[in-house]
């Protein structure tokens, strides 16, 4: 009898672990390696929009990759750029409008809803004034492209040499929602540096530097 | 099995139960034990494996609103002031995305020239100290501001109205705001005084001005202007006045240009083996008794070259034996009168008296105006010793109604601390408020602590020079609550303003109007010049104008020849088994003001190597005639003598056996046994054989304060005849980066036993004036190479080392550690010779290591020893012998030159420490703890933290290098000379030195490496090193070699 429960208990057990195994042993890579890596960001920020539809230069946000190490995500305030005009999509905007007509009264603000997650992040009031009783919040993004700790990536030399930043973030200006495409391994950088003609940056770019130090400090 | 036999069941290989036990009788198992444990094992797996998360998401936070100058991942560097001691050098600091991160040199700065010593370094950690106050005490308790002001505001208006007396003590302060609104603050009570001490007091210089000039200045010394200078136990070099200004303005006077090669002459007399005293040229050891004496003896040879009568004195055959040959001061005399108007005195007693003779000295030699410079006079040390004990005397008699204290911490560093602590602590003085950053020894014992920012946090001015102006601002806000204690003074008497409003406003007063003609034209832009250099020049104020404009100031001759008869008495023959205790400042510990900085306390000292402790220096000879040796524990007995002993038990300190030190002195460093340092039981790993830097509840070292001796003048000295030193049979394990000391040849090794080994070569001035090549070693080195050329297409990184410019002050070590996140590992672990640093600094001593000798005169050929530094790192061997034998291809050379260490890769085997020759591999034996989140801010986020099992070591500051690269593709051209500085290069005061392109010829450091004193150490391995030594050439004849017994 204490065998048949054991038995019993057991083939259970196998059966649970061997389905809460299954999406993960698909997911499996070596370690450290995010390909795919689509998170959640605190605003849905769409890149298809801004860098596809809108064709918006990705230095005009990320305008540390000429300068820094890091590209940087844009502060706030770049995007309070446009933002401080453009609340909600033209389609409500117009909506509202006529609606406002119809019913004969003035037009109202439309907020899209992640732009009001904005607007909230710099304490903004009704007016999109800064407004002392409102407390601003820094919004924080999930990191997507990171490496480890001993690895240094500096976007300098890589925009310096008229890489496009789709070659190692993947078609950005399609994604609604930004995903690691490529696995950003030391191969993958080292396919470059050795070759970066065949890699295809063009016929006379001459290879990079593949000694240690150029990424390990 | 058997075990397994008893508990479990017994079955057959095909799985049926033999025995059945275990079994309820119903048939055979369906599932076997072999089947039971792989199906639980499967499961188990499985859930462990459900059990893995993903690695936590990081989180990227931008600003809000983006500041216009900051940009992620770029630098800001800040034009500031060092608050380290009131040398006043200027700093540059670098900031990165808000926060300090390092702390420079400023090359534009005219005082300290680009150098930063050790503890202006190591200031960085001081900022993100976690025991800083963050909030101001009442009565011990955490109050908010609006509750201390309004507190203190009404005690203070009560004094005000009752004419109570106000006193305030402080460090040196001599920055223009903070004197205008103390004055403001002490105009508001009718009696109140500033008292300024200094822990490692000065004052007897501009007393002797006072005497001599009739005014109480203390003189620039100027090093740069001297050819022959003489110092009577003045570590000038270490830690005397302002230690980088000299240490450049020495190193402008060694640079060996020109034909003939311009090197300064400088003897040392000294009891102790001093910073200083190692670099010397000739250095006669002598007891502090006898420098009067001999000063006295000095200026009447210096009287009979200028043919001034001096009075009647006693001669020197009358004042008895005198404590070195003769001749030998015929000699110092003879050179210095030669270079008269070129030479300079300089003396580190507290003597007045012997401080006069030193202008008399100087004044004999026309050295006025010259290297003596009363013009332009110091005000980095400002500190009365007088007045302090007055004041010391009215606290006591309990009749001072408020104490306000900043910058210094009598209870701890005075003499009679402890009295003077049980007199604040019994309410003889009602209000004592305190602006310390720490609860420190005088904190606890005040009433109301106000939190002083740190320099790095606060708006502040000095002027370390007269007419010269350095301004501090601020790199960050205020990490706690602290406020600036300008601020504070300015609140308390009604008028509430900003550290940066108050110093704005006395900037336009009292320093716009003191402008140098064609300064800038409006106020706005003359602060802003200001703001953006770190310092500005301008004219000199009336106080010392008599200097200026008038004829040199009048020296009263009259006053120099009592003095001189006064030092003519010889000194009372101590009895020949008593020692002279000598309390000395450590290079980085000082009059212990940092003691809670790790960096500091796991600084070598630049001379005996130990860290994390004080200790009694006993001479060889000393040490053999009590029968200990190092680590013996002695007692130091001061109890019969016939000056006060403010704190009288006996102390009990390890011994360290030092080579050159006089066999009559016993010396031991002040600044340990700080309270604050307890904190230090925690530091360092913990695993099983591990022991506490200090055991719970003791502090790192002794403080030796109390030994010091208070003279009836006020003058605190800082050496007492007559103590005694007793074996206890105790020993104490102390931690010491370097247990070999000798640069001879080993007797046992070779035939040529007793000859220097030429790791650290050096000549002499004739000789190398005759042969810039002269003191290289005879020797044979290897042709052909096992290994093919690394061929180098563009770059080739190498550094070359001046050996006559290195005086071994160790910045370079500090600065290394903090660029590159260099761990402290605490004292256990430098006993077990586990000590990170990257650089090093070898010490070594040829001579008279045993104290062997038997000089006839006790000072004669500085005891015995010559002293050689050589800072030490990796070389970046082109056939690299830790490279060959590395498993796993961790260390490998790169395309530029560098021996690349790769931590991702390194497994830890060590052979590549092992197979080093200059060992300078450090292995990385623990996780070092970074468990302070706050202490982990001062690390450079362009340096990655190693980990546990990896091995690591200079890298030339790749960092460095690869940003300048970066720096210079972007703008399409090569990296230029000097572009690129390594930490250690940047720190260094006298720029000892250069990194660069080997393969650029038109580089420094191509010129450096044809200059012929150019060698490469151990280039008979055929390691071919990218790092070489310039031979240090010594001022000295070629005969007058230094005795080896």
């Amino acid at each position: 009898m204490g065998h048949r429960i054991t038995t019993l208990l057991l083939l259970v057990g196998i059966t649970f672990a061997a389905i809460a195994l299954v999406p993960r042993v698909r997911g499996l890579r070596m370690p450290g390696n995010f390909q795919g890596f689509e998170p959640q960001q605190p605003i849905a920020y769409s890149h298809r929009l801004h860098a596809g539809e809108l064709a918006i230069d990705c230095q005009y946000c990320h305008a540390g990759a000429e300068r820094s190490r890091h590209a940087g995500i844009p502060a706030a305030s770049v995007c309070m750029n446009c933002h401080r005009l453009v609340t909600a999509s033209r389609s409500t905007v117009r909506a509202e409008e006529l609606a406002a007509e119809a019913e004969g009264r003035p037009a109202t603000r439309v907020i899209a809803p992640e732009l009001a997650k904005l607007y909230s992040a710099l304490g903004l009031g009704d007016d999109l004034e800064p407004d002392a009783d409102r407390a601003s919040q820094p919004i924080a993004w999930a990191r997507i492209h990171q490496l480890p700790d001993f690895a240094v990536f500096d976007h300098r030399p890589h925009v310096g040499a008229d890489v496009e930043c789709q070659r190692c973030h993947g078609p950005i200006e399609t994604m609604e929602r930004v995903r690691q495409v490529e696995s950003l391994s030391m191969g993958w950088c080292l396919d470059c540096h050795r070759d970066p003609a065949g890699a295809g940056l063009g016929v006379g770019a001459t290879p990079a530097s593949i000694d240690c130090v150029a990424c390990h400090y | 099995m058997s075990d397994q036999d008893r508990t479990e069941p017994r079955t057959a290989p095909d799985g049926t139960d033999q025995d059945g036990t275990g079994q309820d009788g119903t048939g055979p198992s369906v599932l076997d034990r072999r089947g039971f444990l792989k199906a639980a094992g499967f499961t188990l797996t499985g859930a462990v494996a459900n059990g893995c998360t993903p690695a936590p998401i990081d989180q990227a936070i931008p600003f809000l609103i983006q500041p216009e100058e900051i940009v992620p991942g770029r630098s800001l560097w800040y034009a500031s002031t060092c608050g380290g001691c009131t040398a006043g050098c200027g700093a540059l600091v670098k900031c990165r995305d808000g926060r300090p991160t390092k702390i420079e040199g400023n090359r534009e700065h005219p005082l300290s020239t680009g150098g930063l010593c050790a503890v202006g370094q190591a200031a960085l950690l001081g900022l993100y100290d976690s025991q800083r106050l963050t909030t101001p005490l009442l009565a011990g308790q955490a109050a908010d501001w609006a509750t201390v002001d309004e507190t203190l505001r009404q005690r203070l208006d009560a004094i005000a109205a009752r004419g109570g007396r106000v006193r305030l003590l402080t460090e040196t302060l001599n920055g223009p705001t903070e004197r205008v609104w103390i004055e403001r603050f002490l105009g508001h009570f009718s009696d109140a005084r500033h008292v300024v001490y200094d822990p490692l007091s000065c004052s007897a210089i501009s007393q002797a001005c006072r005497r001599t000039h009739g005014v109480a200045l203390t003189p620039r010394y100027r090093f740069d202007r001297a050819e022959v200078i003489v110092s009577f136990d003045a570590d000038f070099l270490g830690t005397w006045l302002s230690p980088v200004e000299h240490a450049a303005g020495f190193r402008a006077g060694r640079s060996l240009e020109g034909d003939p090669p311009r090197l300064s002459f400088h003897a040392q007399l000294e009891s102790r083996l001093s910073l200083t005293g190692s670099n010397a040229d000739r250095r006669l050891v002598v007891r502090p008794e006898a420098i009067p004496g001999l000063l006295g003896e000095l200026t009447r040879a210096l009287a009979r070259h200028a043919g001034v009568s001096l009075g009647n004195g006693p001669t020197p055959a009358q004042a008895g034996a005198s404590a070195i040959e003769p001749a030998a001061l015929d000699d110092l005399a003879t050179r210095l009168w030669q270079a008269r108007g070129r030479s300079l005195v300089v003396c580190g007693s507290q003597d007045v008296d012997t401080q006069v003779l030193v202008n008399l000295a100087n004044h004999l030699l026309a050295n006025d105006g010259a290297t003596f410079d009363l013009a332009r006079p110091s005000r980095q040390r400002r500190g009365d010793d007088q007045q302090l004990a007055e004041l010391v005397r009215e606290l006591e008699a309990g009749i001072v109604d408020a104490l306000l204290v900043r910058g210094v911490n009598p209870v701890y560093d005075l003499p009679n601390g402890s009295a003077l602590a049980t007199a604040l602590e019994s309410e003889k003085v009602p209000l004592v408020v305190s602006f310390a950053s720490h609860h420190d020894e005088t904190a606890a014992v005040a009433g109301v602590v106000c939190p002083d920012c740190h320099a790095l946090e606060s708006w502040r001015d000095a002027e370390p020079v007269a007419g010269l102006l350095s301004l501090t601002q601020p790199a960050m806000r205020p990490l706690g609550q602290t406020r600036s204690w300008v601020e504070s003074l300015a609140a308390w008497v009604g008028a509430p303003a900003t550290a940066r409003q108050l110093m704005r406003d006395t900037w336009e007063q009292t320093v716009y109007p003191r402008r140098l003609a064609g300064a800038a034209e409006t106020f706005q832009n003359f602060w802003d010049q200001a703001v953006h250099d770190g310092f500005v020049e301008v004219e000199v104020e009336a106080e010392v104008e008599v200097a200026v404009d008038g004829a040199p100031l009048s020296f009263d001759i009259a006053v120099a020849s009592r003095a001189l008869a006064a030092a003519g008495q010889a000194p009372a023959e101590p009895p020949t088994d008593a020692f002279t205790l000598v309390l000395y400042p450590k290079v980085a510990i000082l009059d212990g003001r940092h003691a809670e900085n790790p960096w500091l306390q796991e600084l070598p000292d630049p001379i005996t190597k130990v860290v994390w402790d004080n200790y009694a220096s006993l001479s060889p000879r000393a040490a053999r005639a009590l029968g200990v040796e190092q680590g013996d524990v002695v007692r130091v007995d001061v109890g019969n003598s016939d000056q006060p002993v403010f704190d009288g038990a006996p102390i009990e300190l390890p011994v360290v056996v030092q080579p050159g030190q006089h066999d009559r002195v016993v010396a031991v460093a002040l600044g340990y046994g700080r309270g604050g340092t307890r904190r230090f039981s925690e530091l360092g790993p913990r695993w099983l054989q591990g022991r506490r830097t200090v055991a719970p509840g003791e502090t790192v070292g002794r403080n030796v304060a109390p030994l010091a001796i208070v003279a009836a003048d006020g003058q605190r000295h800082n050496h007492r005849s007559g103590v005694r030193v007793e074996p206890t049979g105790a020993r104490y394990e102390l931690a010491s980066t370097q247990t070999y000391h000798a640069l001879a040849v080993p007797d046992a090794l070779a035939p040529v036993s007793g000859e220097p080994r030429p790791i650290v070569q050096e000549t002499t001035l004739p000789a190398y004036a005759k042969d810039r090549g002269a003191g290289a070693p005879h020797g044979h080195l290897p042709g052909g190479d096992l290994w093919p050329e690394h061929p180098y297409d563009g770059y080739h990184w190498g550094m070359a080392i001046d050996l006559n410019a290195c005086t071994g002050c160790s910045a370079c070590i500090v600065a290394c550690q903090v660029e590159n996140n260099v761990p402290v590992v605490g004292k256990d672990e430098v006993r077990r010779r586990r000590d990170m640093h990257w650089l090093r600094l070898d010490r070594y001593y040829h001579g008279d290591l045993e104290g062997d000798s038997d000089a006839e005169h006790e000072g004669e050929h500085g005891g015995g020893v010559d002293v050689f530094h050589q800072p030490m790192t990796c070389h970046h061997c082109d056939n690299a012998p830790c490279e060959t034998v590395c498993p796993v291809l961790a260390t490998v050379h790169s395309a530029e030159g560098l021996n690349q260490q790769i931590y991702n890769r390194c497994v830890g085997t060590r052979y590549c420490a092992n197979n080093c020759p200059y060992k300078v591999r450090r292995f990385n034996w623990f996780d070092y703890p970074h468990r302070d989140p706050l202490e982990n801010l001062t690390l450079n986020p362009d340096v990655v933290v190693r980990s546990r099992g990896v091995m690591e070591k200079c890298s030339f500051c790749v960092q460095r290098i690869q940003e300048a690269k970066q720096q210079a593709r972007r703008q399409g051209r090569a990296v230029a000379d000097g572009e690129i500085q390594t930490a250690c290069q940047q720190s260094c005061p006298t720029q000892a030195i250069t990194f660069g392109d080997l393969g650029d010829p038109a580089s420094r450091l191509a010129r450096q490496v044809d200059d012929p004193r150019h060698y490469r150490l151990f280039e008979e391995l055929n390691i071919r090193p990218s790092l070489g030594y310039l031979r240090r050439v010594r001022h000295r004849q070629d005969d007058e070699e230094i005795d080896h017994g």
